[in-house]
């Protein structure tokens, strides 16, 4: 085992990591052989809408994390973004470039909101959080007047795009997730932004007597998280098309599940965007499973749940052992 | 010499009379609203939210929170009433299982944060999506009907309200509220278990060094907070016709942010019981009160979201004042 | 003065690297207050630790009340009367004084707690002690003194026979230390024994019957405080030979620009009206004991702290420095004690900790060019001679001493021309002291101006050009390294300013 570890591949590529796609293989394998007629196109297609929009969601939680805060607003502040966006183009007829932009305007306002009070006022982000939530479900109730909003189909003129999400068979969006994920992966690892962000994390005092503006960049992490689930958002409508208020709450879950996976710290200061990337994969691939077997969908919130509470204590124990 | 606890005694008042003030306001500006009917309607409203608040003032007191209380109820509503409709228990049955369930809950909760030290936030949001997953599963995904009043079994229901001969509705939960919130205010005040409650909240390590079993209340803490999630279950379902899987999240923001509002704070340490209550009215009139002038009830959850940052706002400059001095 | 309650015979305790106490005596009788002193890091801290259970002792007899014993806790050494009364405080500030007092012990009537009958006992201890708290009131209203008292009171309900004061005055205003006296010598009335730690030689004189001193984890002897001088009792204090060289001339000339100036600086009750200059290639040493305030002016000068009042100059001209941002945007370092906790980001690795402080030089458009980073970060390791296997390297890997270069490389890549150092061998081997003192020696040579924070008085003369000396939050002195003895400099970080 240690001499795995060891391998400079594995450790180039990080033993976790290693692990996790062992495990996304063997769940694939698995569900084909249990459940009739998963292995094919159509099912990973439809596993991989799901990837998009939770891939979003959890690529930008992962930044608040890395800062050792939380943002469990991020899927009604998805389903927000969507809503009002939606809003507008269906009831008042803005173009649909116009919508995109303002989806993503959402999501980045409640990211400052988020990470201004965290940051600059120190409030707690679980309070921060549930806040949020359920100013984002409220605005979104009061702005459609509690109606669920369809987004154009694929035929309309309107509905280019769901080009972004697929074209044909071809999936689009994974194309442009992936491109997200190395963007993330290199503002985490090769600027500044992310830098601090992770450094602050692991030791927000030293960096600060280093000189550096700690509340700026604590909050930019909110900030990078809102815009991403404002695109997790269009993603979300360009896969299913319907969105109702007062929802969401259940990705939170997910996309946090797959994030602290992928090995990022609750703690702060270590994250993996790869790690995130693949995380996501497995609870998205876990989601069609359920669905491929009749399962009870409620199962996976409870196995989501699961998982992070492992995941957490994994990291728990690990951190408890350095010390 | 100043008298002790200035700082929180001075904060129910205020939400006190911002309760008053809230009151009053509605009653002026909408005939509909000063109704006997609608201050029924409220308290309906305020029981289940109150219980929650009451319990969460436990973990939020050792700087915690429980997010898995909104959920939760739910889900042991729906387990309580699935026994009772589908498989023909006895109400009474039915009730101790759904009080069970939600100690159980509160019990892995606390056993997660305190022994294995898990963020509190992050575990018992794991649990609210998992206890949000087991009440569908228990009620199969369909909404469940306790039995109604006057029917057979439906005398639990009469806990909450009576009916007089004359056809009077009386709101005897309130009652109920005010004997819980004093016996509740008695353990945290005079009970080894409130007060080890709120030194964890001040200072675990010292709590620890003076000999005290910190994990042991600290689980406690948790499971009250189940157990009272569970007790307002038994609101929720005597109240409401119908208990619908799938809902509940949010509760929890509206008995914590009551909490918040009624003076505890986010950090630890400090709160009351009966702060928890008054704190509650101020959200349930402002839900009940709102459609009344005019504003959809969806404007409550953003209000109840700002007036949730604000107090825990004004509870850090205060805390920033008293670092100055 | 009564029988001997407590001895301590032939006490030795080693941590990894480090000899902490060398045989070490001690004694409490009944009735007395026994003084223990000596340097930072002499061991009296160990040693009361070792008596309380905290620490194990390697070998040697602990006899108390005639009997061999030892305790495994602190709860143990409680139950048998031995207490002490920590700097801080361990105290749960949202409850009341009684509350805190009986927390773990409460009194019970059925299931409710008997406030009634803590709050009547407490008040019992207080009138004791002759001190006038509301033992109803909330802790964290107390003044820092009051809490003292508490804290007091709290180690007296456990029927204290031995109580060990451990600095008890550092944070006390002079009404309040007069009230301590009172208890205290009300306590030794009592029969009670008292060990008093303290550094204020004053004090000493004023309460104390006897006085141990320890110096560098061994007993050097045991004096009747009426009986000698203050001068006895620092000689013994410092009477250990200096095995390095101290320096005795400084080469920095008298008239050498002044870089730093600060004046009238105030910052709270540890910082109150400093001033002093600093020249251009001039090491400054901060000497003082523990609680001086040093540290305290160092943060406050680096922004880290804010500061009520002051000027702050930097090569003649008046700078604002509000934030550590400020202080590094004017060239100023700082080396933190606590290195980990202040100094490092021990998750990353050397490279990201050597540049965290001017990333943005390092920064080639939106990216940061990890290829200069390295570059740069290797040429310090090379040029301070860290050990670590490569830049790569998480510093959580590093020992203490190339963790403390890499925060040095970290200020010297940002181009700092003052630096602060606080404490910056603590912690740290032999060997690597060594080195540490070389590196500033070039760089003081180089031109960099240097503050040194020590509180090893070999450290101070061995390195400083001047030395500046605090006490209780004021400078006290300010001595050229020429005229600078051990002697000198202990009286001045001693003498109180009424």
């Amino acid at each position: 085992m240690e001499k795995i570890k060891q391998n400079p591949i594995v450790k180039k590529v990080g033993f976790n990591r290693i692990v996790l796609c062992c495990v996304l293989v063997l769940m694939y394998i698995l569900f084909s052989v249990t459940a009739k007629g998963f292995a094919g196109l159509p099912r990973i297609l439809s596993a991989l809408n799901y990837v998009y929009f939770l891939g979003f969601l959890s690529l930008g939680v992962t930044f608040v994390i890395a800062t050792g805060g939380i943002d469990f607003s991020i899927g009604p502040v998805m389903f927000c973004a969507a809503l009002i966006s939606g809003y507008c183009l269906t009831s008042y007829g803005l173009p649909t470039a116009l919508c995109l932009v303002i989806s993503i305007l959402v999501g980045f306002l409640f990211g400052c909101f988020n990470g201004y009070l965290v940051a600059y006022w120190t409030v707690p982000p679980f309070i921060v959080s549930m806040a949020s939530m359920n100013i984002a479900k409220g605005l979104a109730s009061v702005f459609t007047k509690t109606q669920s909003v369809s987004w154009p189909q694929a035929a309309d003129a309107a509905g280019w795009f769901r080009k972004l999400v697929k074209v044909g068979n071809f999936p689009v969006g994974l194309v442009i997730f992936l491109a997200a994920a190395i963007i993330c992966s290199l503002l985490l690892n090769n600027t500044r932004a992310g830098r601090y962000i992770l450094s602050l994390g692991s030791n927000k005092e030293a960096v600060r007597l280093s000189g550096v503006d700690v509340k700026k960049w604590e909050m930019l992490a909110y900030v990078i998280c809102g815009t991403l689930v404002g695109i997790a958002a269009i993603f979300f409508v360009g896969a299913y098309t319907t969105v109702q208020p007062g929802y969401g709450d259940q990705y939170n879950n997910e996309a946090i599940a797959g994030c602290v996976m992928g090995g990022t710290s609750m703690a702060g200061g270590l994250a993996s965007i790869g790690g995130t990337v693949i995380g996501v994969f497995i609870i998205s691939l876990l989601q069609e499973g359920i669905l491929a077997l009749g399962i009870n969908k409620n199962y996976q919130l409870i196995i989501t749940g699961l998982i992070v509470i492992v995941a957490v204590y994994a990291d728990v124990v690990a951190r408890r052992r350095k010390n | 010499m100043k008298k002790k606890s200035s700082i929180f005694a001075s904060q129910k008042v205020i939400v006190l009379l911002v309760v008053i003030v809230l009151f009053a306001f509605f009653s002026i500006v909408s005939e509909n609203f000063r109704q006997y009917s609608t201050i029924m309607s409220i308290l309906d409203y305020s029981y289940y939210i109150v219980l929650m608040s009451i319990g969460v003032t436990f973990p939020l007191i050792t700087g915690g929170v429980d997010l898995s209380i909104g959920t939760g109820l739910i889900c042991y509503s729906l387990a309580g009433g699935y026994l009772i409709t589908q498989k023909g228990w006895p109400v009474a049955a039915g009730l101790i299982v759904t009080l069970l369930i939600g100690i159980i809950i509160g019990t892995v909760n606390g056993v997660l944060v305190a022994v294995m030290e898990l963020p509190p936030f992050l575990t018992t949001l794991c649990t609210c999506m998992i206890t949000r997953g087991l009440g569908s599963i228990f009620s199969k995904g369909f909404g469940i009907s306790w039995p109604a009043a006057g029917s057979e079994g439906g005398w639990f229901r009469n806990i909450f309200k009576i009916t007089t001969a004359s056809g009077t509705k009386l709101p005897i939960g309130f009652l109920w509220m005010i004997l819980i919130v004093i016996v509740m205010a008695f353990v945290l005040n005079h009970t080894k278990m409130g007060r080890y409650t709120i030194a964890i909240g001040s200072n675990k390590e010292a709590t620890r060094l003076s000999g005290v079993n910190v994990k042991f209340y600290h689980i406690m803490a948790y499971v009250i907070s189940g157990f009272f999630a569970a007790l307002a279950a038994v609101a929720y379902s005597a109240v409401f016709a119908t208990v619908q899987p799938g809902t509940g999240a949010g509760f929890e923001l509206e008995a914590i942010g009551g909490a918040i509002i009624g003076g505890v704070s986010a950090s630890g340490g400090v709160g009351s019981v009966e702060g928890s209550l008054i704190g509650v009215f101020v959200i349930c009139l402002l839900k009940t009160g709102l459609p009344y002038i005019g504003l959809q009830a969806n404007w409550q959850q953003i209000i109840t979201g700002l007036v949730l940052i604000g107090a825990v706002m004004v509870d850090i400059i205060k805390k920033k004042k008293a670092e100055v001095h | 003065m009564g029988e001997v309650i407590l001895t301590m015979k032939d006490i030795d305790k080693s941590f990894p690297g480090v000899h902490a106490l060398d045989h070490v005596n001690f004694e409490v009788r009944r009735g007395e207050v026994h003084a223990l002193m000596g340097e930072n890091g002499a061991g009296k801290s160990t040693l009361m630790k070792v008596l309380t259970g905290i620490y194990t002792k390697d070998s040697g007899t602990i006899t108390y009340e005639g009997k061999d014993i030892e305790f495994h806790n602190t709860r143990e050494a409680q139950d048998a009367g031995v207490v002490i009364v920590h700097q801080e405080l361990n105290m749960l500030g949202h409850l009341t004084v009684a509350q805190n007092i009986f927390i773990g012990r409460e009194f019970k009537k059925g299931i409710k707690i008997d406030d009634k009958k803590m709050n009547e006992e407490a008040k019992k201890l207080f009138d004791r002690l002759h001190i006038d708290i509301d033992p109803t009131e909330t802790m964290a209203d107390l003044t820092v003194g009051k809490q003292q008292m508490c804290e007091i009171a709290k180690a007296i309900s456990h029927e204290a026979k031995v109580i060990i004061f451990d600095e008890p005055s550092a944070a006390l205003t002079e009404a309040e230390i007069e009230e301590l006296f009172k208890i205290i010598r009300d306590l030794r009335e009592q029969d009670l024994g008292i060990v008093y730690i303290s550094h204020r030689m004053d004090e000493i004189k004023v309460i104390t019957d006897r006085v141990t001193v320890m110096r560098d984890g061994t007993y050097v002897g045991t004096l009747i405080t009426n009986e000698c001088t203050k001068d006895d009792i620092i000689n013994m204090m410092v009477g250990r030979v200096i095995y390095e060289d101290p320096k005795t001339q400084s080469m920095v000339p008298a008239d050498a620009p002044v870089v730093l100036k600060v004046d009238h600086l105030n910052a709270g009750r540890m910082v109150q009206d400093v001033s002093f200059e600093l020249r251009k290639g001039e090491i400054l040493g901060f000497s003082g004991l523990m609680g001086a305030g040093r540290t305290e002016t160092a943060r406050a000068i680096f922004g880290a702290d804010p500061k009520e009042s002051g000027d702050i100059y930097i090569n003649g001209e008046k700078v604002t420095i509000n934030s550590p941002q400020d202080a590094v945007k004017h060239g100023i370092g700082y080396l933190s004690e606590d290195r980990k906790r202040y100094g490092i980001v021990v998750q990353k690795t050397v490279a990201e900790n050597s540049t965290m402080a001017c990333l943005e030089n390092y920064t080639k458009g939106l990216f940061i060019d990890k290829k200069a980073e390295k570059k740069v970060s290797e040429e310090y390791v090379e040029s301070l001679a860290t050990k670590t296997p490569s830049v790569d390297q998480l510093v959580v890997n590093l020992s203490g001493g190339n963790q403390q270069k890499v925060v040095i490389a970290k200020w010297l890549i940002n181009d700092c021309d003052i630096l602060i150092f606080d404490e910056p061998t603590r912690g740290i081997d032999v060997g690597a002291k060594n080195e540490i003192y070389k590196l500033m020696n070039k760089l003081a040579s180089e031109g960099k101006s240097i503050i040194m924070i020590s509180s090893e008085m070999t450290e101070i003369l061995r390195m400083s050009d001047r030395i500046v000396v605090m006490c209780e939050g004021r400078k006290t002195g300010e001595v050229r390294i020429e005229e600078a003895t051990q002697e000198v400099i202990m009286n001045m970080a001693t003498r109180e300013i009424g």
